[in-house]
């Protein structure tokens, strides 16, 4: 029998068979090698097989049966080793991806990586996804971070970069966090603002998929009942993945996807890798935004440490003064009294003495030596209460908590809520504590007397062209204009302590302070007053 | 005549006082602490008060409070060997502040304003 193949022949020369490629020569001589890779799948073979089963030969049926179990047995194998391949693949990314999630405390480098991780093709390759963060103070996931391309063509430039290098995930992202993501946080800030949803919204998807703690395949989404229409608007595409990110029991945010370019459909197999990766992201996210919050604690209590320090060696320093001032003031107040009893009475002596009186002289002199000893101790005194000032430099926002802790009790009794509105990092100003402290304490107070039922009181400060600016504001009774006017009025000796003299007192004060008091009717309804301390030079 | 009384616990201090504002014209009645002075007070009228900011064991400026309190119209005046009292605002009661000095010319300076202010 002729047979049209080569498979005959135990040695080939070159080009004898057209199967056999460059690189693969040594197949000219292995035989079983030959036969098993390239002439199987010859259509020459195929041939001379057909031919051997028409001869009728008893072996050419089985034959053909084992040929083609082998077929089929070697291209399921082939399938598998695809298969296998892509899961190694998908393994080698996860694994390569927890590395960098589990070294990281970067917020930043986290958000880079876990974007990057999604829309990267050799990720898992979405053509665009959203963050959105849960906010704890406004009880909201709020849109935070947005990647991918806004137009096609924008998509062909990404795309075109991305192929042509052949980075590391690491290093994309890292590509990503110093090129693209401040830029990128601008860029979807339209989506995002309008992307946030109150926690409360219980039947919103996504907190439907925060709840159950799964992600959730959108289909259809501008027809599905659960989807609410300006969600498919906003986004402007049919089918989107909505993954929870939950760390132990906190709702960390979560993360939108989709293929808003490609269109192309998102896959079962799409959400269950995306399911493997959401549990490491939430726990590095939340790590690291743990870790930013503790950085931050950690510089303020530097900071305050630093603060105790300068305070501690100060007190110390204005300690030794003190006692030095008190013990010469004490000595200077001790011959005062005596001083001026010698001085006085020779005084009245000299006054009822003749012109001509031949102890005048010694009176003269008595007086004179005590006029200069005065003079002498003024000055002492004056330099030794200078060793103590009254004045000081204090930072108002402290002082004003202080009050309000004071008053905690008083405010509480009587239903009323103060709302501290403080601007950070005031420069400081140059107070009596013990009076400006009164001050606000009889504002406070006074505020409260016109407050019926439940109330607040805002105090609010602020830098304002050279002065630290201080309102008080109420939301009681407002004042008629003549009792502000009373209030006002400059201190009279006539008022007694305690019973309404407080705010002149107060006026008194703060005028020694060089800061204007400011009682009108504020614009809610109310009494605001505004007290304007100037800043101190180099403060 | 207009009548003055000196509160101080110093009895020579409170000599010098009698005896200088006598001779400036004032009727002058002494107390060497607060209760006698608000015993002087409950006695008689005075149209002024000069008074010591140290009291043994007593502090002038509470015996200012009360005297403001009870006597709104009681024109006071804080004659002491301490400036820094000025700055207490528990002082800015007084209508009138003299540091003591052996020359009294200050304080019957003083004394005549209030009077003259009191009288208006």
């Amino acid at each position: 029998m002729e047979f049209a193949c080569c498979w005959t022949k135990k040695e080939l020369a070159p080009e004898e068979c057209p199967n056999i490629a460059e690189g693969e020569e040594e197949l000219y001589s292995v035989y079983r090698r030959r036969v098993v890779e390239k002439c199987i799948d010859c259509p020459l073979f195929a041939n001379d097989l057909l031919r051997f089963k028409e001869s009728g030969h008893p072996l050419s049926e089985i034959f053909s049966i084992v040929v083609s179990e082998f077929l089929d047995q070697k291209s399921q194998l082939q399938s598998l080793g695809g298969f296998l391949t892509s899961k190694t693949r998908e393994i080698k990314f996860l694994h390569e991806l927890s590395l960098v999630l589990q070294t990281s405390v970067d917020l930043d480098e986290v958000l880079s990586v876990a974007m990057t991780a999604i829309t990267a093709g050799k990720g898992f390759g979405m053509n665009r996804a959203f963050l959105l963060m849960t906010d704890k103070e406004r009880q909201a996931l709020c849109g935070y971070l947005g990647v991918g391309p806004r137009t096609m063509e924008e998509a062909w430039h990404i795309w075109e970069d991305v192929n042509r290098s052949n980075l590391t995930l690491r290093d994309m992202a890292r590509l990503f966090q110093k090129n693209k993501l401040s830029s990128e946080k601008v860029k979807f800030n339209d989506i995002l603002e309008r992307l946030s949803v109150p926690l409360r919204d219980q039947q919103h998807v996504f907190n439907r998929a925060l709840r159950e703690r799964k992600p959730i395949l959108v289909e259809n989404a501008f027809s599905n009942p659960d989807i609410d229409p300006a969600l498919a608007q906003l986004l402007g595409v049919d089918s989107f993945l909505i993954m929870p990110l939950i760390s132990r029991h906190r709702r960390i945010g979560l993360i939108l996807a989709d293929n808003c370019i490609t269109r192309k459909p998102i896959t079962n197999q799409d959400l269950q890798s995306m399911e493997t990766f959401a549990f490491p992201v939430a726990f590095a996210l939340e790590r690291a935004s743990l870790y930013e919050r503790l950085q931050v604690e950690i510089d303020k209590l530097t900071v305050a440490n630093i603060k105790l320090k300068e305070q501690q060696e100060l007190i110390v320093k204005m300690e030794k003064m003190a006692l030095v001032g008190r013990i010469t003031s004490s000595i200077a107040h001790s011959i005062r009294n005596p001083l001026m009893i010698i001085g006085g009475f020779a005084r009245s002596l000299l006054k009822n003495m003749e012109q001509d009186d031949s102890k005048r002289d010694y009176l003269e002199t008595i007086v004179h030596e005590a006029k200069q000893l005065e003079g002498v101790l003024e000055e002492v005194l004056s330099y030794s209460e200078s060793l103590y000032p009254a004045l000081d430099t204090w930072d108002i926002n402290q002082l004003i908590s202080g009050v309000r802790d004071e008053l905690a009790g008083q405010l509480a009794q009587r239903g009323v809520t103060c709302v501290l509105e403080l601007a950070p990092e005031l420069p400081k100003v140059s107070i009596d504590y013990r009076k400006i402290a009164y001050c606000i304490k009889t504002i406070i107070t006074s505020s409260l007397e016109t407050i019926t039922g439940e109330g607040e009181i805002v105090i609010r400060t602020w830098r304002d062209d050279g002065v630290v600016a201080v309102k008080i504001s109420d939301n009681g009774t407002p004042l008629s204009p003549e009792m502000v006017e009373t209030l006002t009025t400059p201190f009279m000796v006539t008022q007694n302590l305690g019973t309404g003299a407080g705010l002149p007192l107060c006026k008194t004060i703060l005028e020694k302070h060089g800061s204007p008091f400011i009682i009108e009717s504020s614009p809610e309804g109310g009494t605001q007053y505004i007290i304007r301390l100037p800043i101190k030079e180099g403060m | 005549m207009a009548r003055l009384l000196v509160v101080d616990d110093e009895s020579s201090i409170r000599l010098l006082y009698s005896q200088e504002l006598a001779d400036a014209g004032y009727d002058v009645v002494t107390a060497g602490n607060a209760a006698e002075a608000v015993a002087q007070l409950e006695g008689g009228e005075f149209d002024l008060v000069v008074l010591d900011i140290k009291l043994k064991n007593e502090s002038g400026l509470d015996l200012l409070q009360k005297i403001v309190k009870e006597r709104h119209e009681m024109p006071v005046i804080l004659c002491t060997a301490f400036s820094c009292y000025k700055d207490d605002f528990s002082a800015w009661l007084a209508d009138g502040y003299v540091v003591k000095s052996s020359d009294l010319q200050e304080l019957k300076e003083e004394i005549r304003k209030v009077l003259a202010k009191k009288s208006r």
